[in-house]
């Protein structure tokens, strides 16, 4: 097992956004985890980064327990994580943003940027390296957030819907990069509201519905899961309601 | 209309008529004493000492931003640390200097630790709070001659201080250069500046890194508060922990252009300037304080980034400049 | 002196109020709070000069004109906090830093040095409580700072607007989401604010003094109130008032007037560290 949570719980004043959430994740798989708007994806991600702290319950990383290390430490393990909502250095150049993960493993400035320009360049963004981020689209900021997670060389990588908000085109040409990744040995989770993608990524599938986890199984079998079914039409009930 | 800082591509190399420049502007300060009048050498002493304190309060609020309100406070306790280990112990004064920038670091570490976890106002707010503690206290204690203040043996030489302060001053730019401009530790500052979450996410040490910025911009004003206390001989807690001391810094470093390499300098030259030449023709006034607040005020409004800002745009005409503030107000 | 420190407190509860839904509303931290205490002081004090009568009935006036003057500063207020700003909290940091210094400025260099009192018909009364004398003076303050805050209250529980305004200092973003035009009602808050801090600038000004470089003074107790408060939370200026007013007796009889302001700041900083939002954790 690479990561593992044991009931872990986070809530927000009286709001339980994780609930006793037990997930595992073998090493060199891919798990996708769904679930409505506010069911406690983020912040389960949150919680595994140590970038909140968990009310109770443990992650286990490599075997090493780390639910109250600082979110540095964690990173420096080997946890890399995108933000759902693109976090960029603004007033610095796509390379440099980069950098500053590749600054995890090098003090040099040279092997740093010979390391960023090699992410930049698989994730497609090297034309764009002197760019200021201010000036560059959305998708790109993805790509982004995605080559700054790389370059800090991560064994797990924590991935928050990359996808939305990318035209089919440019979700096809993720879903190939998220392969190729996990074909150098990534062990991966994925967010994803778009069940195509989940569908031809994940070895297994996690549910999650007011921050519990209602089911876990191969793709397959969760599509056809009566309670997932009931989960996501009671979101679309409200939403139309 | 995002307006290009210099320091936003470090690793592109300056040309070579910067280094020109440089070397220039260097050797003129070097013979600057020689053609100058005794008050010009002290105005340009000032000028100095200030270009270095507005520095050191850029490398925590400009390149790491976290405004610190209170930055006085390191100065303050530099120039009674020297006086009291030169009155005292009657040790020599380059000690004493070596001890004030120690014990400002070492003050910067210890309050950074519980105050660098606070936030945008609330950092402010907290360093202002403490800033004036140590002022308060610097008043009711005895070693430091409360109220009334201390004073330090006489060494009249203005070269030597003007020397002194070029050489602290230039080390705080070769500092900043070197440490902020051209390494990981900079692009990390800026990282947390920019994204503190982020910055964690990607393996930065942002308690560490924020602390050291903390301890390295408290250091030089240590220093020159060590040095500035030789200098005057006459300390008292409003001339060396007043408050006009943290407001000038964050001043000219905002006039000049925070989070740059040379806009705390190009804030220091014009405010420093400004209020001496009002002084020289007005004699004792207060009206430089008019002029500078509505400096600041209309820097925020229009160039955020400050005299260096303006310089790297192209809104010197009049019209333009009218146009701009047109657009940009919206009543 | 127990009393004393309660009846300056009720002035400064006044000011914190308004300074504190600025925090909340705009996110600004107004570093110019004492400078419109300063001058809300010198415009009573011109009024009583050139036109006579009691500096009293002159509050409704002053009021006025600053609430004017504060919705005439508030586009630029609200310019430098917003857009694609860079760092919103800094910039408007900054900017009320810059208006202080030009209000302080402007005041030093019209009037100088020189401190200047305001006379009304209660000062040198005194009014016998039981046991107590207190200066009538003092009382008034004290009743006025009592009834402005009522008044606020009123409006800030019992209208609309003024729910609305609360919602905003609570979560500036939900009421965004829910369709509260937040820049209209910072500019009401903020003009509320102004007027409100430059009416007390008189009072206070009876009370104490006025000088150009009295800002200072009624800043840090104006921070005091609201980093104990819990900035952008109202109900708690008034336990922060309270408190101020206690700790200022308190030091001021028991270890000596000069801790005053190093009792202050230590508390200020030490709340800070230990629970930044404020002593009751309700601020935001
Ligand atoms: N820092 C926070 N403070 C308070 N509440 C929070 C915080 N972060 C998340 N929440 C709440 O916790 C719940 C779970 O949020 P979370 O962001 O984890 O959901 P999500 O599954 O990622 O949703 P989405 O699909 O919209 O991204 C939500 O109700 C959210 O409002
Ligand atoms: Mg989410």
């Amino acid at each position: 097992m690479l990561l593992q949570s044991h009931d872990l719980t986070k809530s927000f004043g009286g709001l339980v956004a994780v609930n006793q959430l037990s997930l595992k994740v073998e090493k060199g798989t891919i798990l996708g985890i769904i679930g409505p708007n506010g069911s406690g994806k983020t912040t389960f991600f949150n919680l595994i980064t140590g970038m909140l702290p968990s009310d109770s319950g443990k992650v286990i990383f490599n075997g090493q327990e780390i639910t109250k290390l600082r979110p540095h430490r964690i990173a420096r393990l080997g946890v890399g994580r995108t933000f759902q909502i693109p976090a960029p250095f603004s007033k610095m150049t796509v390379l440099e943003n980069v950098m500053v993960s590749a600054f995890l493993h090098t003090s040099s400035m040279k092997t740093a940027k010979k390391k960023a320009e090699e992410v930049l360049k698989k994730v497609g963004l090297d034309e764009k390296a002197d760019f200021q981020v201010l000036n560059v689209t959305l998708e790109d900021r993805k790509r982004l957030e995605l080559a700054r997670a790389l370059a800090i060389e991560p064994i797990l990588l924590l991935l928050d819907e990359v996808m939305s908000g990318l035209t089919p085109v440019e979700v096809k040409s993720a879903i190939n990069l998220i392969k190729q990744m996990h074909h150098q040995g990534l062990t991966i989770i994925v967010v994803e509201h778009v069940m195509d993608v989940i569908l031809s990524l994940c070895d297994r599938v996690a549910v999650l519905d007011y921050g519990r986890k209602i089911a876990e199984d191969t793709p397959q079998k969760i599509v056809n899961h009566p309670e997932v079914i009931r989960a996501y039409l009671g979101e679309r009930y409200r939403a139309r309601g | 209309m995002p307006l290009k800082n210099a320091h936003t591509q470090p690793h592109t190399s300056a040309p070579s008529w910067r280094w020109a420049l440089l070397g220039l502007a260097l050797l003129i300060a070097f013979l600057l004493p020689w053609p100058l009048s005794p008050l010009w050498i002290r105005i340009a002493t000032e000028v100095i000492m200030w270009a270095g304190l507005a520095q050191s309060w850029n490398i925590i609020g400009g390149y790491t931003g976290y405004l610190s309100f209170g930055h006085g406070a390191f100065f303050g306790v530099g120039a009674y640390m020297t006086g009291i280990v030169m009155l005292h112990l009657g040790w020599p004064f380059a000690l004493g200097l070596l001890i004030s920038g120690i014990a400002a670091a070492l003050m910067a570490v210890i309050i950074g630790y519980p105050t660098l976890r606070l936030r945008g106002a609330y950092f402010a707010i907290a360093t202002w709070a403490f800033g004036e503690m140590i002022r308060q206290i610097a008043t009711i204690l005895e070693i430091t001659g409360g109220a009334f203040g201390m004073q330090l043996p006489s060494y009249l030489n203005l070269p030597f201080f003007y020397y002194l302060f070029l050489l602290v001053t230039g080390l705080t730019y070769l500092t900043t250069y070197l440490l902020l401009e051209r390494s990981p530790f900079g692009y990390k500052l800026l990282a947390i500046r920019e994204h503190e979450e982020a910055a964690e996410m990607v393996g930065v040490d942002t308690v560490t890194i924020k602390i050291k910025a903390f301890a390295l911009s408290a250091f030089f004003p240590g220093v020159l508060g060590g040095i500035y206390a030789y200098w005057v001989t006459y300390i008292h807690p409003d001339s060396v922990l007043g408050a006009q001391l943290t407001d000038f810094m964050v001043v000219m470093a905002f006039l000049g252009g925070i989070g740059s390499l040379w806009g705390p300098f190009l804030g220091a030259v014009v405010v420093q300037l400004v209020n001496r030449v009002l002084w020289l023709v007005w004699g004792e006034g207060t009206f430089y304080l008019i002029i500078i607040g509505a400096a600041i005020c209309t820097v925020v409004l229009f160039i955020p980034s400050g005299i260096i800002g303006l310089l790297q745009s192209r809104i010197f005409l009049p019209g333009t400049a009218w146009k701009e503030i047109r657009k940009k107000v919206k009543w | 002196m127990l009393i004393d420190g309660l009846l300056i407190g009720g002035l400064i509860i006044v000011v914190g109020i308004g300074f504190s839904l600025c925090f909340g509303v705009m996110h600004i931290v107004d570093f110019a709070v004492g400078e419109w205490v300063m001058l809300g002081a010198y415009t009573g004090f011109i009024l009583v000069r050139y036109f006579g009568h009691d500096p009293m009935i002159y509050l409704p006036i002053v009021f006025l004109i600053f609430c004017a003057l504060g919705w005439a500063i508030y586009p630029l207020i609200y310019r430098a906090v917003s857009g694609k700003r860079h760092n919103p909290v800094l910039m408007g940091l900054v900017f009320t830093f810059g208006l202080s210094i030009l209000a302080k400025g402007g005041a030093l260099s019209v009037w100088g040095y020189h401190i200047q009192s305001i006379t009304t018909w209660l000062s040198g009364k005194s009014l016998a409580l039981g046991p107590l004398t207190i200066p009538a003076l003092r009382f008034s303050g004290f009743l006025f700072g009592i009834l402005i805050t009522l008044l606020l209250m009123l409006f800030l529980y019992k209208t609309r607007l003024g729910i609305t305004i609360r919602a905003t200092a609570q979560d500036r973003e939900m009421a965004n989401l829910l369709g509260t035009d937040v820049r209209k009602v910072g500019a009401l808050v903020y003009s509320l604010y102004a007027g409100v801090t430059g009416m007390s600038g008189i009072l206070i000004g009876a009370l104490f003094s006025i000088h150009a470089a009295m800002g200072v003074k009624y800043c840090t107790m104006a921070f005091f109130v609201v980093v104990l408060a819990g900035m952008g939370y109202v109900p708690g200026v008034i336990i922060a008032g309270l408190i101020l007013g206690l700790l200022q007796s308190f030091v001021g009889v028991y270890i000596g007037g000069r801790y005053n302001l190093l009792a202050l700041f230590m508390v200020m900083y030490g709340v800070l560290l230990i629970t930044p939002k404020g002593i009751l954790r309700r601020g935001i």
